[in-house]
């Protein structure tokens, strides 16, 4: 479920030890591939430029077989163990990183399995093809416009008889009364809307709510009318609209019909977000020529690993493939022209990026969430924060300060040290998250 | 932004558009035109709400700065290079995590210190586990100071670090407890006399518990200058201050106190010419007679009436000590080692050898407590012959703790040897193990030589390896061994070409190959 396509399994491009333990379902698995990652355990290891494998030596009698596909990734080991990655498999990448693991010609048991690999992926390529074109199909589309027509008009109904009877008994609602409406138009065929929906059963729990509630009613109604006149919304808008509300774009598309951005991508930022037995990565990228953002997600189930290909305060040479919009935003890495590179982001200061997302705002206003890179920003406290207290602010050199929302603050305070630093996280009306820091002597800093 | 009008909006969604009127936008931010306004007042706030929301977010200004963060201090020493930052963070996510003192004394040792952002996560362990705290103090820079002055949960590492707060006289009218220790400690170095004088000044001012801290920074030049003062010490109110002076003054050469506890001594302890059996060679036997009595002076001298050990047994499967016993002990340990040379006329490898006696005749019990007692007042007086004497001689091959104290005392190579030889004696019984918990790592030539051998032996007799002991002694070498040994335990495991390598062992040599890799990279 990966959105990566580009691959880079080359010899000269092996991942770095946290690349590979990135890829660990838990820690605890991490922990047991360092024990596994010793070359006297193995037997037969080997590589070439798309797998790796090789013979682990257990407890049993029989050696475990370990194969990575590098190109996906995908594992296979003939161990018991229902980790996945198992911890053989990750211990054999971790050996393969260290560079112990020499190149040369693949296993029958490996070749093998390989293939099959391959044959079962094209297999699914071609379901997913078969999918894509019904979709594509007049009446299908048809249907579906009809349904989620439907959708749309019951929502707006909600929502103003929800606005007409008074929000005061938000408070006191069960998750029902959201849950309710989110399943109907999960059946109506507009997830986007149901997740948006979904979501807000969180809000009357937090301070300020009747007022956040009303601001996100009120962009639900903002994108039910516009979606309602999506015939006569300029073509970006309208591709905007359409997937807010829950029309998919296939990744073959994007990756064939996409904008198309090459540039030094650097890697800005990275969220893990578990909802719904799914987890979602958000990786933030900023071009350092364009200066575009750009937003990368993977999806997982629990226990499955996640895309570790992008890390955090490195930089890659890549063609990037957007998704349509009127803000482009999200990504595919459709190619990439080199190896990864520590860098440091190019930041501006607060007044230039409000500037920014004030511009982006008014392209999508339902923007709920922007990369902000800051540079030269020290923490302070805001005025009238009281001792013990740890709500800071960053402040650049101009006394510009923008609120960061409350979070764990020490790692913030001991890697900037009081100085200016340059800080990088996900703007939201109510403050900046912060997700990495770069300080002038000791480089990026994961928050 | 216009708040009143947002919170007008508020104010009519809360209570419902059913029972209040929508509020109106001034004319300038009127929407444009849009279908079913007016006949749907729900509608209409709604979309006046999304415009007002839109605008508020756009219209966002930067926020009032507050007061910024007082900056750390520049950093004195630079942070470790990637590699070993990079196995630092895998030690502190619990990988080896016994192995993080020694990280950060090697770390500290070659001028590094902890990279800044992970300081929150090592003061973190320090605050559950007060031993790794004078390592982290070492490696934790000055930001680590910094750090822990905003956080009270790591105020353990204020005072304790690298910067103890100035030389100056001023730092002990006014400093902390610790630094002020400090302070003391560096004066007694540098001027015994003037460190005693300025603790004079103030002595009847400090509270008791600060007197005894105080009083411990004269083991630094201890002399016989300090004498007068320890003995006016003695009468002190606080029970720690008098036990210190007491012990304080057992160790200075030729004080009135010593004399007075050789005099005691000598009451109980004398030399006499036996035969034994009756008729065979006249030997010079050591006939002991513990004390009957308690009295003041005694107590005064700093001899407790129960001391540690009387009444119940000091180490598992050792026997009771009555109180007169334990009195003895306790004079003998404060007695100067000197009076038994004098007294016999012999070296002290001479004199732990010879045979005791009461006056009842030969009595293990009395050779034990004389034994015990020497070995006190060798690791007291930091007598090195004694130490050597009593370890050669193995008359307190049962007393592990005594044991250890004693290698305290000898210097650093000679310790390995004769811990060595404590080995090769005890093969690897429970008490070696608790001997050589005490001796701090890294274990190098004799010593590693004869760990290493005791494995290999136990290797050989393969079930042997399984024995607890051998077990609990490859965990201790796990952290103590020197690194460069773990060739010699591979070829341990391959020279019979099996594959059955104890998992004791095999950890052994994988936490010495992740040692070895972790110093390496911070030698660079």
């Amino acid at each position: 479920m990966s959105d990566r396509v580009a691959r880079f399994g080359g010899v000269n491009d092996r991942w770095d030890r946290e690349q590979v333990l990135g890829l660990a379902p838990d820690a605890a698995s991490a922990k047991a591939a360092g024990g596994v990652a010793k070359p006297a355990k193995w037997d037969g290891t080997g590589c070439d430029d798309d797998a790796l494998w090789g013979e682990c030596r257990g407890s049993g009698k029989n050696p475990y077989r370990a194969c990575v596909d590098l190109s996906e990734p995908a594992f296979r080991c003939s161990c018991p163990s229902r980790k996945f990655p198992c911890k053989h498999a990750l211990g054999l990448l971790l050996l393969w990183s260290d560079g112990t693991v020499d190149a040369g010609p693949r296993p029958a048991w490996a070749a093998e399995w390989i293939e099959e690999r391959r044959a079962r992926a094209d297999r699914a390529r071609e379901r997913r093809a078969g999918a894509a074109a019904k979709a594509r199909d007049p009446k299908t589309v048809e249907r579906r416009e009809q349904r989620v027509d439907g959708g749309v008009a019951e929502l707006d109904q909600w929502l103003r008889d929800q606005v007409t009877h008074g929000l005061a008994q938000a408070e006191q609602a069960s998750y029902r009364l959201w849950d309710d409406v989110a399943r109907r138009l999960v059946d109506a065929q507009a997830a986007g809307l149901a997740g948006q929906v979904r979501a807000l059963a969180a809000v009357p729990r937090k301070p300020g709510w009747p007022g956040r509630l009303l601001e996100e009613y009120a962009l639900l109604r903002l994108l039910v009318r516009a979606y309602r006149r999506r015939d006569g919304l300029p073509e970006g808008l309208r591709e905007t609209v359409r997937s807010r509300v829950g029309f998919t774009v296939q990744q073959e598309d994007v990756v064939r019909e996409g904008e198309r951005v090459r540039d030094l991508w650097c890697v800005t930022g990275s969220r893990d977000i578990a909802q719904d037995q799914l987890t979602t990565r958000r990786i933030w990228l900023r071009g350092r020529r364009s200066g575009r953002p750009a937003l990368v997600l993977s999806f997982a189930v629990p226990g499955r690993p996640l895309d570790a290909s992008l890390v955090v305060g490195t930089e890659v040479d890549a063609e990037l493939a957007f998704y349509p919009g009127s803000q482009p935003l999200r990504a595919i890495v459709a190619e990439r022209y080199g190896a990864a590179v520590p860098a440091v982001p190019d930041g501006s200061p607060v007044a230039g990026f409000l500037e920014e997302y004030a511009a982006a705002l008014e392209r999508d206003p339902w923007l709920d969430r922007w990369p902000a890179v800051l540079s030269g920003v020290r923490p302070a406290r805001p005025p009238g924060e009281r001792n013990g207290t740890w709500n800071l602010q960053v402040v650049d050199a101009e006394g510009d300060a923008l609120p960061l929302l409350p979070t764990d603050p020490w790692r913030l305070l001991a890697a900037s040290g009081g100085r200016p630093v340059t800080v990088a996280g996900e703007w939201t009306p109510r403050g900046m998250r912060p997700l990495a820091l770069w300080s002038e002597d000791e480089g990026v800093c994961i928050l | 932004m216009h708040p009143v009008s947002w919170s007008e909006h508020v104010s009519a969604a809360l209570l419902g558009t059913a029972r209040k009127p929508v509020p109106a936008l001034p004319e300038s931010q009127g929407l444009p035109e849009s279908p079913g306004q007016g006949e749907d007042p729900a509608g209409r706030l709604l979309d006046q709400a999304a415009l007002l929301t839109v605008r508020k977010r756009a219209g966002m200004r930067p926020a009032t700065a507050g007061e910024p963060i007082a900056p750390a201090p520049q950093e004195h020493a630079a942070p470790v290079p990637p590699a070993a930052a990079r196995r630092l963070a895998r030690i502190l996510e619990g990988e080896r995590i016994r192995v993080l003192p020694e990280w950060l004394d090697a770390a500290a040792d070659h001028g590094y210190r902890v990279p800044a952002r992970m300081l929150p996560d090592l003061l973190e362990k320090g605050r559950g586990n007060r031993d790794l705290r004078p390592s982290i103090a070492r490696a934790a820079g000055r930001r680590g100071v910094w750090l822990a002055l905003q956080n009270t949960d790591w105020a353990y590492l204020v005072g304790s670090g690298d910067d103890p707060g100035g030389d100056t006289a001023e730092v002990w009218e006014t400093g902390t407890r610790p630094q002020r220790v400090a302070y003391l400690v560096r004066l007694r170095g540098a001027d015994p006399a003037a460190a005693r004088e300025a603790l004079a000044a103030t002595w009847s001012r400090e509270a008791a518990p600060d007197r005894a801290a105080y009083l411990a920074t004269f083991e630094h030049g201890l002399s016989p200058g300090d004498e007068d003062f320890l003995e006016h010490a003695l009468e002190d109110r606080g029970k720690d201050v008098r036990q210190l002076a007491s012990d304080l003054l057992a160790r200075l050469p030729g004080s009135a106190y010593g004399r007075r506890m050789a005099a005691r001594a000598l009451r109980c302890v004398r030399p006499e010419i036996r035969s034994a059996p009756p008729g065979g060679r006249a030997e010079t036997w050591i006939t002991v007679e513990p004390p009957d009595s308690y009295d003041d002076e005694l107590a005064r001298d700093g001899v407790p009436f129960h001391p540690s050990g009387s009444f119940a047994p000091s180490a598992p499967g050792g026997q009771p000590v009555g109180a007169r016993s334990a009195w003895l002990r306790e004079i003998l340990a404060r007695t100067p080692l000197s009076t038994w040379t004098e007294l016999f006329e012999a070296e002290p490898a001479a004199v732990v050898t010879l045979r005791a006696a009461t006056s009842g005749g030969p009595d293990a019990r009395a050779a034990r407590d004389l034994h015990t007692g020497w070995a006190r007042a060798a690791v007291r007086q930091h007598d090195t012959a004694w130490a050597r004497a009593l370890l050669r001689s193995g008359v307190l091959a049962d007393e592990p703790d005594d044991l250890a104290g004693l290698l305290g005392v000898l210097p650093g190579e000679e310790r390995g040897v004769a811990a060595a030889d404590l080995i090769r004696w005890g093969e690897s019984g429970p008490d070696v193990l608790r001997v050589l918990r005490r001796v701090p790592g890294p274990w190098t030539g004799p010593l590693a030589d004869a760990v290493i051998a005791t494995i290999g032996a136990a290797h050989e007799r393969a079930t042997d390896l399984r024995g607890r002991a051998v077990i609990q002694l490859c965990e201790l070498a796990e952290q103590r061994l020197t690194p460069d040994a773990a060739p010699r335990l591979v070829r341990l495991t391959t020279r019979e070409g099996d594959d059955a390598a104890s998992p004791a062992l095999a950890r052994l040599i994988d936490s010495l190959s992740f040692r070895h890799d972790m110093l390496k990279e911070l030698a660079q």
